[in-house]
Formats: structure tokens, sequence, C-alpha cells
């Protein structure tokens, strides 16, 4: 299987929390850290963008949207009709399904990078862009039959601006702007000591979710199970996309990670300010408690076995 | 501005809230406020305050009473159905 030992720092990170170790990250770190990922990966992404056409990604681009924003309609029934959950809580939950979580993402870079396999620099932009209409389909289907404000303006106001878009366009950009060429005085702040740093932040992230998985129990089976099968079922979706496309494999892997990876932070953000009335454990359980987990340790690796069978049957 | 008749609004709220409940303070005519990160536990469960879903935030107002009251309101009337809120208002005495 292939595996990076990056994730083991996750590991270590929630063995630490769940034994009630003193380790603790401060705020003012895992805010420097996220944002170093957000501005490394648009960095990335950027600079390879700047070696690739620009027209022939509209057509691709369009698909991959309209594909993942099924994910989210997919999600809302099985949650609402056959996990009987209240429409707030399955909107919610579908929103943070369909919306994408960077460090899965980096976790799927990293491999690849570990394993000498290129991918298209575009996929940068479509993890920007995949953030966003899972967002705005949770809140319409929230919105379908109940009263409460929605508060728009506040909640577009913080995906568009909120850091993680903010900061992802933005090293997008610049790395567009750069170049290879020009970048390269930033390339071992931003590429070399990209791993280091993913590591560190595992490790708060197994922190964190420590304390959500000790409480996967009140979830109950069905939201458990959800949170294993949905990612595995978008990511059949992207892989399948990502080959009919004509991407690359490490691209395919990319697109299949994308669509399984569920948001723990642009979503509960914009959720709890759109859907208050969803009960946010519910949905950061899910997607950080168990899907986060899941897919850097068996998904990944999963979605890559898959997209190399995948293209090695068709050649 | 010193006063006898001046009370301190504290809330205790989620990070979440922060923009729109200072909107909310200075909307209503607040000459200023003072927040503060903050964690603790209460019905709302453990908020640790590592990172920024799972924080809170102190928001603390010197006003009127007659505002303290309103805004208090408000944010009940706005907040208090969806969300982690704890307010409560103390008499002060301003000495600047």
């Amino acid at each position: 299987m292939a595996f990076d030992p990056v994730v083991l720092f996750f590991l270590l990170g929630a063995i630490a929390g769940l034994a009630k170790s003193d380790l603790k990250i401060p705020m003012a770190i895992y805010e420097a850290l996220s944002i170093y990922l957000l501005l490394a990966i648009g960095l990335m992404g950027g600079v390879k963008l700047a070696e690739s056409e620009l027209l022939p990604l509209l057509l691709p681009g369009l698909a991959v949207l309209a594909v993942g924003s099924l994910i989210p309609l997919i999600a809302f029934p099985v949650l609402r009709w056959v996990g009987r959950m209240p429409r707030a809580d399955s909107a919610s939950i579908a929103a943070h399904y369909g919306s994408v979580s960077v460090v899965t993402f980096s976790v799927a870079v990293a491999l690849l990078a570990s394993r000498g396999i290129d991918y298209e620099g575009h996929m940068v932009v479509f993890l920007v862009l995949l953030e966003m209409p899972a967002l705005i389909i949770g809140i319409l289907l929230a919105r379908m039959g109940s009263k409460g404000p929605t508060r728009w303006g506040k909640t577009m106001h913080e995906v568009f601006f909120g850091k993680s878009i903010f900061l992802l366009a933005g090293g997008l950009v610049i790395g567009f702007i750069a170049g290879p060429v020009h970048i390269e005085p930033l390339e071992p702040m931003f590429f070399d000591l990209f791993k280091g740093v993913l590591a560190l932040f595992l490790l708060e992230m197994g922190l964190v979710a420590s304390s959500r998985i000790a409480d996967v129990r009140q979830y109950g089976f069905f939201l458990v199970t959800f949170a294993i099968v949905m990612p595995i079922v978008s990511a059949v979706l992207g892989t399948l996309l990502g080959y009919a496309l004509g991407m690359s494999m490490g691209g395919t892997l990319l697109l299949a990670t994308l669509y399984a990876s569920a948001s723990y932070i642009a979503a509960p953000a914009a959720m709890r300010i759109a859907v208050p009335q969803a009960n946010p454990a519910l949905s950061i359980g899910a997607s950080l408690g168990v899907t986060f987990p899941f897919n850097i340790f068996l998904g990944v690796p999963l979605y890559f076995w898959m997209a190399q069978t995948l293209y090695s049957l068709g050649g | 501005m010193e006063s006898d008749d001046m009370h301190l609004l504290t809330v205790v709220a989620e990070a979440i809230l922060e923009e729109m409940l200072i909107d909310e303070v200075r909307g209503m005519g607040a000459a200023g406020y003072t927040v503060t990160d903050a964690r603790g536990w209460g019905r709302h469960g453990k908020r640790r305050g590592n990172w920024r879903q799972g924080g809170n935030i102190k928001v603390e107002v010197v006003a009127s009473a007659e505002l303290c009251d309103r805004i208090a309101a408000r944010f009940k009337e706005q907040y208090e159905a969806d969300y982690g809120l704890l307010m409560f208002t103390v008499p002060v005495a301003l000495k600047n």
C-alpha cells in the first residue's frame, strides 16, 4: 500500500490527546502553520499552472465542478431519509462532504512527491473552486423548510475572504505570476520545508481530532458508516471522471482525494453562520473524527490503488 | 467620562460570532468594547480554544445600564437559540 510516514504524526497527536498528555500546539503556531500550508499549496499549483495552457482547462473545470456539486446532493437524501437526521444537520453534513480538505489534499500531494509522480497544476484551481459550491448547496438545502435567518452576507464573506480560500487563491496567483524561474528564491521556504510543516500540522490535527474520536460513539453507527462509505463513493466518481477527462494518474488521484475529502475548516465556519440550527458536533465529528483519519491512513492509499489499477487496465 | 451610572456587560460567546457581535455593539452606539479569547466548559460542552471552531470569546462593553440591557436583549433575540451565549452585567464606577 502507498503510505507516507508523514501521517504518523497525526497518530502521535491523537495518542497524545487520548492519553491526556499536556502537549498543546499554541494557537498562534497553529495559525502560522495553516497559513504556510495554504500558501505553499497555492504556490505549487500556481507554478505548475504557469507551465500549462489555460483555455483547454475550461471544459474539464466545469465537469469537475458539476460532478463535485453532485456529492452534497447524493449525501443529503442519504442522511435525511436513510439516517433520519434533521434537515439542518443533513444539509450541514452534506456541505462538509461536498467541500474539500486542504490537508487531505496535501497528504496526497506528499505521497505523489515521494514517489516522483507528476500531476496537473490546475488541480489546485479545482481545490479552490470545489470549496464553494457544496457550501451554497448545503445552505439552500437547509433553507428549504426552515425559517431562521441565513445571514448570506456574512456567509459569503466567510467563504470568499475566509483565510483558506483567500490564501490558496493568493498563493496560486503569485505562483502563476512568478512562474518556475522567479519562484526559485522562495523554493527552500515553501517547497522544501513543506513536508516538515505538514508533519507538525498533522500533529496538531491529531490532537484536535482526538477530542472528536472520543465522542464517536455518540454519533451512532449510521453516521460513522456514512463517514467512511461516502468518501469512497466520491473517490470512485473522482477516479472515473479523472480518467474520462484524460488526466494523468497523479491528477486522477488528487481529484479522487478532493472529492473524497470532507472540509473541517471552511465548512464548519460557513455552516455555523448560515445554518446555526445544525449541531456542529455531528458534522465536525464525522469529518474530522472519522473521515479525515480514514482518508489519510486508508483512503488515499486506496484511491492511489484505484487510479493505478484503472490506468494499468486502460493503458 | 467619570460616572457612577455605568454597567459592564460581559458576553461569552462562540468565537465565530465575533464580527457579528462587534457590528451590533458598534451599531447600537457603544463607545467601545474589549474582546479577549476565552476557553471553558458549559452547557455547550468543553470549549478548548485550540482552534477557531472550538474557541470562545469574551466581549466586554462599558455603557449606560440602559444600553447594556438593550445590547443584551438584542443578542438574546438574535443568537441565544442557536449559539452558546452567556451574558451578565455588573455596575461599575468609571475612573477616567
